[in-house]
């Protein structure tokens, strides 16, 4: 087995999380990475979304670097703007919203406006909710990439920009006025995560080889519930490194993060 | 309206009551009111005119300290930068601007705002997202943001979409299926309201009724009937939105063709006051069929905004606005300023999508 990064192990199983025959609303990065990736293997009927217009493009011209990449147009089988896309969220037409942000807590809501501070004099302002919080709430479910650390995966959010599960209550996201049923899958290079069907609440699902629960447990601020089907999370093969290095990201924009 | 509703939002995230924006205090526009909008459209001269003119003359017309500027395009995708640049070099105070995802544009005006205030100004945003996506973080809106140097309206791209939307369809506001249980129900001027037909939470979006809204276009004729390929992002319900709009295009073509299909015209000619054409007048963004994004162009300008975030120092980002902007008299020769290689580049790396001129 060929040596492969934490963002490829998050690519990769951002794949093995989407459908075949779905529609994902993708953001910027390791979404579009992981949709490229699923689309060339197990999943050639997904059809992606991008905010602002396109639906089922056909992205033989490269990844495109961003949502609004124009690139992102390319065949695509209905193209307006951002209106008829996140209109077709609402009405139902988009199974995964595949979002990222800076924290998380343990129903799944997520933080993407800032860090510390206040709202008014923020010590760290992100660029906003953008799509993402329009997604969450309306795309059926949810798949959330996070990187792994305690400050990340907070038990309260110095802000809540998605909704996930708010504070737990059966009824929270009815009364929110949302029609998405909620997060799905929280995706790290060492862990993925689901949530309980009852109590709505963070379950570990699968830790990465040479990991346990208690590992993940150390790295999450907040009590963790543990499937009692624990399983072991599959690595990419050469064949899936092939894809991702070679197809879905030559550039390595994302994968390799050559900008930073 | 009945009594005040909300979802159960306040008991989840540290968002504390200071913060949560005061909605008490009465609602006014941030722009015309619907009814004051209409009353510019009606008495518009509604003929097939010759819109034609140029960007300094209709910048010099339509720009004024207070107003509220509407902002085309999405992130780095057809940004309205040749009318930006001239709006820079006019100056103003004051300024409201709204848009739902901008780099280049807004951050150009702050980085104006932030060489000298006295010239240009920005008091309030209306936004859903402001960076530059892959190349990284907006800098100056951190640093606005940090200082707390503008007042924002924070919603996400829905909902600037459906706030354009609603003043395109002349209504006061639209309900919408998100922002609700999430803290952006309280940092900006929407409410949630019962349904009066299911009496369930829905909340509702005021809409954004700018004075002026800028856009470059992909096609226009003489009239202002614009065509837009690739994605439309908010453009045509921005302009339908606005008290005035100046569009750029990057061609222009005749009416006779606009005539011959009259199904691919995306705004009429009756939403728009004045056209000009001009070529890669969103460089250094991308417009679709025409040039990709020039990402080293954006991280000359990026890193120049870095550096003055970090050390306070504006040198760099005064010299950027020295050449590019204020050194030069038109945007043509900004233009000029940019190598022919990396326009040649930039048109290549569009690949030739396809567009529809006939």
């Amino acid at each position: 087995m060929a040596e492969y990064t934490p963002f490829e192990m998050i690519a990769y199983t951002g794949s093995r999380v989407l459908e075949d025959n779905t529609i994902v609303f993708v953001g910027t990065g390791l979404p579009i990475i992981a949709s490229i990736h699923a689309q060339l293997t197990h999943a050639p009927g997904l059809g992606l979304i991008f905010e602002s217009g396109p639906l089922t493009p056909v992205l033989e011209m490269g990844m495109p670097l961003s949502v609004g990449d124009t690139r992102a147009c390319r065949k695509a089988c209905y193209l307006k703007g951002l209106a008829s896309v996140f209109e077709l969220t609402q009405r139902g037409h988009a199974d995964f919203a595949f979002i990222g942000g800076a924290q998380i807590d343990m129903y799944g809501n997520v933080n993407s406006t800032f860090e510390g501070g206040t709202y008014k004099a923020a010590k760290t302002r992100f660029p906003g909710s953008g799509g993402a919080g329009a997604m969450a709430a309306n795309c059926e479910k949810s798949i959330i990439i996070m990187a792994l650390e305690p400050r990340r995966f907070t038990p309260k959010l110095d802000f809540l920009t998605s909704i996930g599960y708010g504070d737990g209550s059966p009824d929270y996201r009815e009364k929110s006025g949302v029609m998405g049923s909620g997060p799905y899958r929280v995706i790290t290079n060492e862990a993925l995560f689901g949530f309980d069907k009852e109590t709505r609440r963070m379950v570990l699902l699968e830790v990465a080889k040479g990991r346990t629960a208690e590992d993940i447990q150390k790295k999450v601020s907040f009590e963790l519930l543990i499937s009692p089907d624990l399983k072991e999370m599959t690595e990419p093969a050469d064949k899936d490194l092939k894809l991702l290095r070679e197809e879905c990201d030559p550039d390595g924009y994302f994968l390799a993060r050559k900008l930073k | 309206m009945k009594e005040k509703v909300q979802s159960p939002i306040c008991r989840v995230s540290n968002l504390d009551d200071k913060q949560i924006r005061d909605c008490n205090g009465g609602f006014t526009w941030w722009g015309p009111s619907p009814e004051q909008a209409r009353k510019t459209m009606v008495q518009k001269p509604k003929g097939l005119i010759d819109k034609r003119t140029n960007i300094k003359d209709a910048i010099a017309k339509y720009v004024k300290d207070g107003i509220n500027i509407a902002i085309g395009g999405f992130v780095n995708t057809r940004p309205p930068v040749a009318l930006v640049h001239e709006i820079i070099r006019k100056g103003a105070k004051d300024l409201t601007l709204s848009f739902q995802s901008n780099s280049i544009c807004p951050e150009l005006l702050a980085g104006a705002m932030l060489v000298d205030p006295s010239h240009l100004s920005i008091k309030r945003v209306e936004l859903a997202w402001w960076g530059y996506e892959v190349i990284g973080i907006a800098p100056l809106f951190r640093h606005l943001c940090q200082n707390s140097l503008v007042e924002l309206d924070d919603y996400t791209n829905y909902g600037m979409s459906a706030r354009f939307k609603a003043a395109a369809m002349g209504l006061e506001f639209l309900p919408v299926r998100d922002h609700g249980g999430a803290d952006m129900e309280l940092v900006n001027r929407g409410k949630m309201i019962q349904s009066p037909f299911s009496g369930k939470n829905t909340y509702l979006v005021p809409a954004c009724y700018p004075d002026l809204g800028i856009l470059n276009v992909t096609a226009a004729d003489m009239h202002g009937n614009c065509r837009l390929f690739g994605a439309h992002c908010t453009c045509p319900e921005i302009a339908m939105a606005a008290s005035h709009t100046v569009v750029t295009t990057e061609q222009l073509i005749p009416l006779e063709n606009i005539r011959t299909y009259p199904n691919l015209t995306e705004i009429p000619y009756t939403a728009v006051d004045a056209v000009i054409e001009q070529r890669f007048a969103s460089y250094p963004g991308a417009c679709y069929g025409n040039y990709w994004f020039d990402m080293e162009h954006i991280l000359m300008f990026r890193s120049a905004s870095e550096e003055f975030r970090k050390t306070g120092n504006k040198d760099h980002l005064k010299k950027y606005y020295d050449e590019y902007i204020f050194g030069c008299e038109t945007y043509d020769d900004f233009l000029s300023k940019i190598p022919y290689r990396t326009l040649k580049k930039i048109r290549d790396m569009d690949g030739g999508q396809p567009m529809i001129l006939s």
